[in-house]
């Protein structure tokens, strides 16, 4: 029995549909994309975030090419649909992420929403943004035995190297 | 006795060339003496044969080694390019664009001298690997004729060039709809010569179409066709509705690029150090 039928299988098609067709899902997407470059964090849908992680990244890399560049100025200006936010991709978001080859954006599941269709959420951020951390990092308790014995240690040896220097 | 005065005199001829060569090769080689005994021999001939296809000096790749974006391993690619590498160093398949004519001779056993050729032009190269196949188009007894080649295949003895050059589009389909003078091609052409080095020359024709229907409608911009003369054929009101298909968003789709620059520079360094071992 087949379980699949054929019309089913989408042979390497990575696009996802969304909205009414090609042309709704390309605004649906340059929409997200300019909250996404305005607040550097925003929370949608997981499919959403997903497909807007891609375009993302790649616009950075365009920024990359820097602000003279006739193709990159193009595509800025066609995926950003608030003109304003031009010059803080070339000049924020490119300079930022000169040191990373890739991975510029980061995205977490949240709870699910509340409405009736209680829908997958995601939240997506660029990396280096100034809010605080998705995943907050545990400190180590200060007051523990062991804790305190090897901040000893560092400050004796940085006492040290300065007697030494 | 006419005879034997003309030959006494031939005689007679003949005696004093010989003996005017003895002197001038007394002379030459008194006064050579002087210099050195070597033998100098005289410059030789450059022969240019025009007729004969050189190597293109070139840098071209052949579209079919350039992998698609897929999801198979590159292992598979690599394989394939090495058994690409090794039917061209047996059959010298030449750098050749869509629509440039060439004249191709298939073993056919049914045929008489078991081998047939077909001359055409070049309408489509496709497929990747050792599938790669090219569309040669040519009109005979007014009929027109496509036959699909496969670059790789065994039964490929020859592939010829027999003039060179590039058309506006990479995908000459139209033809089918276009009026057949533009698709014949002399069966006996001569090869027309052209340079190893320099650019292709490209043909800058606009063709002239039969009336419609099409077999396919070639003013939609998704074909993206440069080569037709659309103002003889269609009103402008025809070419605005059939703008209305065209996808302005496409060219600023980051999904759909796929930049092979750099790995078309690396796959040719690797052609050209294999061919030459």
């Amino acid at each position: 029995m087949r379980l699949t039928l054929r019309a089913l299988i989408s042979h390497g098609r990575v696009a996802r549909k969304m909205g009414l067709g090609p042309e709704s899902r390309i605004n649906m997407l340059r929409n997200i994309l300019t909250g996404l470059v305005r607040h550097e964090r925003i929370e949608t849908t997981t499919a959403r975030a997903d497909e807007v992680r891609f375009y993302a990244e790649k616009l950075v890399d365009y920024a990359k090419r820097g602000d003279t560049d006739e193709k990159a100025m193009k595509m800025a200006s066609f995926w950003l649909t608030e003109k304003d936010l031009v010059p803080k991709l070339f000049n924020v978001l490119a300079p930022r992420f000169e040191t990373h080859s890739k991975g510029y954006t980061r995205m977490a599941r949240l709870p699910n929403r509340e409405n009736l269709d209680r829908a997958k959420m995601a939240v997506l951020e660029y990396k280096g943004n100034p809010f605080p951390p998705l995943y907050p990092v545990k400190k180590d308790n200060e007051l523990t035995l062991i804790n305190q014995l090897l901040r000893g240690y560092r400050e004796d040896r940085a006492q040290q190297l300065a007697t030494k220097a | 006795m006419a005879a034997k005065g003309l030959d006494k005199c031939f005689f007679s001829l003949r005696l004093l060339r010989n003996l005017q060569l003895r002197n001038e090769r007394l002379v030459s080689t008194s006064a050579c003496r002087l210099v050195d005994d070597k033998f100098i021999p005289p410059s030789k001939p450059v022969i240019i044969d025009k007729t004969q296809s050189v190597a293109s000096l070139r840098k071209f790749l052949s579209p079919e080694f350039v992998p698609p974006r897929q999801r198979t391993n590159p292992l598979k690619f690599s394989i394939e390019r090495k058994d690409m590498i090794r039917r061209r160093k047996v059959l010298n398949i030449p750098e050749f664009y869509v629509g440039s004519i060439l004249a191709v001779s298939m073993a056919d056993p049914h045929a008489s001298g078991k081998a047939n050729r077909f001359v055409g032009i070049c309408i489509q190269r496709g497929g990747k690997g050792l599938g790669a196949t090219f569309v040669l188009r040519n009109i005979i007894n007014n009929q027109g004729v496509e036959i699909c080649y496969e670059l790789y295949s065994p039964r490929i003895q020859s592939v010829e060039v027999l003039k060179l050059e590039k058309r506006l589009d990479d995908n000459l389909m139209y033809l089918r709809d276009a009026l057949p003078e533009y698709s014949t091609v002399d069966p006996d052409m001569k090869p027309v010569p052209f340079s190893p080095t320099g650019e292709v020359p490209v043909n800058n024709i606009k063709v002239r179409m039969r009336p419609k229907p099409w077999s396919k409608r070639w003013e939609r911009p998704k074909f993206n066709i440069q080569g037709i003369r659309f103002d003889l054929c269609l009103t402008p009101e025809k070419m605005e509705h059939a703008q209305k298909w065209a996808e302005p968003w496409r060219e600023y789709d980051m999904l759909k690029e796929y930049d092979t620059s750099k790995l078309e520079e690396h796959l040719l360094d690797e052609f050209q150090q294999e061919m030459s071992k």
